[in-house]
């Protein structure tokens, strides 16, 4: 058995040892490094031309850049975390993702409409709805993995 | 859609960690299989399929046509 699973049976291009645990180890921390800078970049692009610059106009434009630069690297490197997920991963998450777009809509929409009308004691906010979709995604990710254990 | 992995593993020995190796999967996806929780794609039946050395049927079945069979052996016994 170990022949057959260290070998060439199911991808002879793959190199010896380069197993399903081991690439989705590799690409979850490629992907959390990819966040954790994005992150990073929105932090200096939202608090830098006040405390960092003084608002000059170059480095928040350059900020800015910087963020969306960084932003497609790391939607690049989700792309690469999905397509080498296994079918079953790939499934949980096309649910939740189905399901984060769909609340997003019937939620975000209204959302807008009540704060149009002051029916909410607050101003809406987007990143009300990103932290809702955020929850949605993480809440219908743990579902898919406990139906599928 | 039933099939025989578990028994295909048992007989060969192998663990789930062993068998979702040799196939490129995680164990909760052969887990998944194993329980009839999820269905395989066509490229992954076709793995574990050359994996045992038999052929795509003889490791899954569809379990509605397989009822439609019995019942219309039924219905011409009866």
């Amino acid at each position: 058995m170990k022949d057959q699973v260290e070998g060439d049976i199911m991808n002879p291009s793959r190199p010896l040892g380069d197993d399903y645990r081991s690439r989705v180890r590799t690409n979850t921390r490629q992907l959390a490094g990819w966040t954790g800078v994005w992150v990073g970049t929105c932090a200096l692009m939202a608090f830098g031309p006040k405390f960092l610059w003084n608002r000059a106009l170059v480095f928040t434009l350059l900020a800015i850049a910087l963020n969306i630069c960084v932003g497609i690297g790391m939607v690049v490197a989700n792309k690469k975390y999905l397509v080498e997920q296994d079918e079953l991963q790939r499934t949980i998450m096309l649910n939740a993702m189905g399901i984060t777009l769909g609340v997003a809509l019937i939620i975000g929409i209204p959302y807008s409409v009540m704060s149009s009308y002051d029916m909410i004691p607050f101003k809406a906010d987007v990143a009300h709805l990103l932290m809702l979709m955020g929850l949605t995604y993480a809440a219908s990710n743990l579902y898919g993995q406990r139906r599928y254990r | 859609m039933k099939n025989r992995l578990k028994v295909l593993r048992a007989e060969r020995n192998w663990t789930q960690a062993e068998l979702a190796q040799a196939l490129d999967v995680s164990r909760q996806t052969i887990n998944a299989l194993e329980t009839g929780k999820f269905d395989p794609s066509l490229p992954l039946a076709f793995r574990a399929a050359r994996l045992f050395g038999l052929s795509i049927e003889e490791i899954f079945q569809d379990e509605e046509s397989n009822g439609a069979t019995t019942a219309s052996s039924k219905e011409t016994y009866v």
